[in-house]
């Protein structure tokens, strides 16, 4: 591939592939070399200062003390061996990682056969404007659509009322709002979007004429789709899953709003040290958090690579 | 002979309960939208049931509503600088992200993809303390710009990049046997070509710093932005003036969507007719 | 041809959006600018039940100075705002014992009350309380007070709860509402374990404080953001039990929920007395003066009363409630009895703050 910078002035016959790559940085020399990085200056600046040097400061955080909200350089492992020897800070944490599994796991399960629905039967023409529908809601603000589950949710909320209504019960049944339960389905909402788009750019690609030759082979369609379907969409299922996982574990606004005493995840806990002046528990919280994720993108990032979406 | 199509005695059947768990979701998703709706004309003033009355008393609210307004016109400064931040900052860094030679590649990804994925909370707090303990500068709207730039930028990155790699080389080489150095080639021939890509990331980063809400929120000091705003309506619990602002925010973006999706068909009719008349 | 033809719409529309978005962001400022004026903006830091936003639109008018408000529940959540965004804001309210604190650390000013000619519209004893006396200076304009008790919903809290172990019975599991304040839950645990100091509690106190809290939490529905939100669940039925201030029987009533009663612990409670005080770092101090001046005139006042029913310290309100028929529901909120105030156990920052917030953090989890 040529690179943006060297220039080559003098037109000259085609030459083969690898020459032009070894003429232009000869023409160029040194500068060739180090100025094909040049496009990266301004972000690397955005980010070392902006984005490198804050985590660094939050990694150091982590390993000191706050006196009398004033942070102190003595550094210690307190914070994290504080954190730890909290039970109800370990069940917040627990708690985190398995309500974003399950919450992962329902929202991928409703999405795919919706998606599946939308590429195999519906018109290519319309298939466009459904997938718009999909993404509409997000186009209210987040927080209002996580504050009307609580009106249907609620003990007076339109659940509860439809419930009396039919006379299946005669008096509010409060399972419903301030729970983990609450928790769990309203990420699955604010999530399914991602969800079901991922899962359509991938399912999009899927040559549905193998299908008709595996049922022409005499297959049954349940062996069609798990032997043929399923491997086919195995990135495109772990992108989904990437994309859902990875934001809701560090959730804070759903599980503060409709969670309650006992839906608490562990973006509360980290946003409530920081904002009662606990900076460095609060970086120790969050930290172990933001571990956990790096570690996921590092094993899952052959997922992460983007394709052209103006291929023809 | 004709090709018969072999289908499964139950394919009507699995089409059938396909169709109806697309309509269940779609309610699924529109449900909370119609109540939000429905709740702005609740007369409640503490937009609960019971419902005790219709009123459009909290649409006159919104617009004689200082602090919405000035919500507003503090998010849109923000989303505009930062959007020329990212785009700016994203397409220069797509380039040699796509084609130069990098060692370790994919962990460079990973770190320009790690913005997004690492919770916002993050990006506020650390920002945060950066800003405050360290520098000693005040919170302000440029401290919230910055923040929800280093958020918005690997998207404009990832969106041209993608429209980078696919790009037919070709054509710059046939640009620069015609003679043309590298700063005519970008000019003339990359740039146009990328155009689409680079306005759409610009549109995508102005969309998400519109409805941002977690990094700005630690970083904007005194000042509101719209989500800030609601969310603190929302908190405190206040009055359905919120519903009623959501549903105005509602119906514009529907406008502006169908918009989008009108124009091409118009510009085509357009460009049609232009077309039949020349011949 | 129509490959190119799709690609040129599509960077047509882009364009458009693009121009759209940058249209938008042009005339915003104009927008702005058509509101603003002259106007000086006020930032306040306060609670939602200290303003109107129809008062905060006639105050501008007449003074050109524009209130902003920004929302907080705990008293430590602002004071760590102040301290650490210097000059942002130019108001900060504050409870009862924490406005020496504010003062103290050198976050606020005192000033002359008697310079405010809206100030001679107050009960005589609010200007006169000894903690916020600085020399011949006030450390704050006082608001409003009220005491924090339990309010019940007979139809499914059949015996009156009169203490505060009455409500940790599992019969109310998930249906307790009260506010986020640590601070405060603290201390109303500390009085419920017997404490005499509820705002200076040894680390045994805390401990036992703990306990308590520890006990009432698979009762607590949610932890509210401020009093609204427990006046919303007790209006739509999803909290029985609610801990809050003076008054919120009749707000419950405005919202259309049930009717609620009121009970007073015997163990006793805390209380709280509020102010509005200056920020030493803003740079509009001068307009504090002139800003309060029209804010806390009394027909506002009196229409604060009427929206959140607890008592204010504006005595010619009271005579304007009574003129307009609201008499009763004002003496019995005890309105017209400021020397009440006085007898609670006031708020204020505990002792070891850090700890009672660690305790509360370490029961409630977030």
């Amino acid at each position: 591939m040529t690179g943006a910078a060297g220039a080559s002035d003098v037109p000259v016959p085609p030459p083969a592939e690898g020459q032009a790559v070894t003429r232009e940085r000869a023409v160029g020399g040194r500068l060739a070399g180090l100025g094909q990085y040049a496009g990266f200056l301004p972000a690397l600046v955005l980010y070392g200062v902006f984005f490198v040097a804050p985590l660094a400061l939050i990694v150091a955080y982590s390993f000191w003390q706050t006196v009398d909200y004033n942070v102190v350089h003595d550094w210690t492992l307190d914070n994290y061996r504080y954190f730890f020897s909290v039970p109800t800070y370990l069940r917040t944490f627990w708690a985190t990682i398995w309500v974003s599994v399950a919450a992962t796991a329902i929202t991928i399960l409703i999405a795919f056969p919706f998606t599946y629905w939308l590429v195999r039967y519906v018109p290519r023409r319309i298939q466009g404007l459904l997938l718009v529908l999909v993404i509409l809601p997000f186009w209210t603000s987040y927080l209002l659509r996580v504050y009307s589950w609580l009106n249907i949710l609620g003990d007076r909320g339109a659940i509860n009322r439809f419930l009396e209504w039919v006379h299946i019960t005669d008096g509010p049944v409060s399972l419903f709002l301030y729970d983990r339960p609450a928790v769990i389905l309203v990420l699955v909402y604010l999530y399914f979007p991602f969800a079901a788009l991922t899962l359509y750019a991938s399912l999009e690609r899927f040559d549905w004429n193998q299908f008709k030759a595996a049922m022409d082979l005499g297959a049954p369609p349940r062996t069609a789709i798990v032997r043929i379907l399923l491997p086919q969409m195995r990135t495109g299922i772990t992108t989904a899953i990437i994309f859902v996982f990875i934001p809701i574990l560090g959730e804070y606004l759903a599980p503060q709003l409709v969670g309650g005493t006992r839906g608490v995840m562990i973006g509360n806990l980290i946003v409530n040290f920081f904002s009662g002046g606990q900076y460095t528990r609060g970086a120790a919280a969050a930290l172990l958090i933001a571990g956990l994720i790096v570690a996921l993108l590092i094993v899952f990032r052959r997922s992460l690579e983007v394709e052209d979406p103006y291929r023809a | 002979m004709r090709e018969v199509e072999v289908v499964s005695p139950h394919a009507g059947l699995v089409k059938a309960l396909l169709g109806t768990w697309a309509v269940l979701v779609y309610l699924f998703l529109f449900a909370p939208i119609v109540l939000l709706v429905l709740f702005s004309f609740n007369a409640n003033r503490y937009g609960t049931f019971p419902f005790t009355g219709w009123t459009t008393h909290w649409y006159s609210e919104v617009f004689g509503n200082y602090q919405i307004k000035d919500a507003l016109t503090t998010s849109l400064r923000v989303a505009a600088e930062v959007t020329l931040i990212s785009t700016v900052v994203g397409t220069a860094a797509a380039f040699p992200l796509v084609r130069s030679r990098l060692p370790f590649r994919s962990g460079i990804t990973v770190g320009m993809t790690l913005p997004i994925m690492i919770p916002g909370l993050l990006i506020g707090v650390s920002l945060l303390i950066l800003m405050t303990s360290f520098f000693h500068i005040q919170l302000s709207v440029q401290t919230a710009v910055i923040g929800q730039a280093v958020y918005t930028t690997p998207f404009v990155l990832l969106l041209v990049a993608a429209r980078l790699q696919g790009f037919d080389t070709s054509l710059e080489r046939a640009a620069s046997d015609l003679g043309a150095n590298t700063f005519n080639r970008l000019r003339y021939v990359v740039l146009p070509l990328i155009m689409p890509a680079v306005f759409a990331g610009a549109l995508f980063a102005f969309t998400l710093s519109l409805d941002e809400f977690i990094i700005t929120l630690f970083l904007i000091g005194a000042q509101n932005t719209l989500p800030i705003y609601i969310y603190t309506q929302v908190k405190f619990g206040i009055t359905p003036e919120v519903n009623a602002l959501a549903s105005l925010l509602l119906a514009a973006s529907l406008v502006l969507i169908a918009f989008a999706f009108l124009l091409p068909a118009v510009l085509r009719r357009g460009r049609n007719a232009v077309r039949a008349g020349r011949a | 041809m129509p490959l190119s033809e799709g690609r040129l719409n599509r960077a047509d529309l882009l364009k458009l959006g693009a121009a759209g978005a940058i249209g938008l962001t042009a005339a915003g400022p104009a927008l702005g600018r058509t509101f603003t004026r002259q106007a000086t903006t006020l930032n306040m830091l306060t609670w939602s039940d200290h303003y109107a936003n129809d008062q905060l639109k006639a105050v501008a008018k007449a003074t050109a100075l524009q209130g902003r408000p920004t929302l907080f529940s705990d008293n430590s959540d602002a004071y760590l705002k102040i301290k650490q965004t210097g000059s942002q804001f130019d108001i900060v309210s504050g409870d009862a014992l924490w406005v020496p604190k504010y003062l103290k650390d050198g976050l606020t000013e005192s000033f002359d009350l008697s310079s405010l000619p809206v100030s001679k519209q107050l009960y005589p004893i609010a200007r006169q309380f000894p903690f916020w006396k600085d020399g011949s200076n006030y450390m704050g304009y006082p608001f409003s007070w009220s005491t924090v008790q339990i309010y019940y919903n007979p139809k499914y809290v059949k015996v009156k709860p009169d203490s505060w172990h009455a409500i940790l019975d599992r019969k109310y599991a998930g249906k307790i509402s009260l506010e986020n304040l640590p601070t405060d839950v603290m201390a109303i645990a500390g009085l419920a374990t017997g404490t005499k100091k509820p705002y200076s509690m040894s680390t045994a106190e805390i401990s036992r404080a703990k306990g308590y809290l520890k006990a009432l939490k698979p009762n607590v529905l949610k932890l509210a953001s401020q009093n609204n939100e427990v006046i919303r669940a007790l209006a739509d039925g999803s909290a029985w039990i609610g801990i809050t201030n003076l008054g919120s029987d009749d707000r419950v009533k405005d919202a259309g929920g049930p009717v609620v009663k009121q009970s007073y612990p015997k163990e006793g409670t805390v209380g709280f007395i509020d102010s509005e005080q200056i920020v030493k770092a803003s740079k509009n101090k001068t307009s504090f003066e002139r800003f309060q001046n029209a804010m806390q005139q009394a027909p506002w006042i009196a229409k604060n009363f009427i929206t959140n029913g607890r008592p204010l310290f504006n005595e010619k309100a009271y005579k304007l409630l009574v003129n307009q028929g609201h008499g009763d529901r004002a003496t019995r909120l005890l309105y017209n009895q400021p020397e009440k105030a006085l007898k609670m156990t006031i708020k204020g920052p505990a002792g070891d703050e850090q700890a009672y917030l660690d305790a509360f953090n370490e029961v409630f989890g977030a």
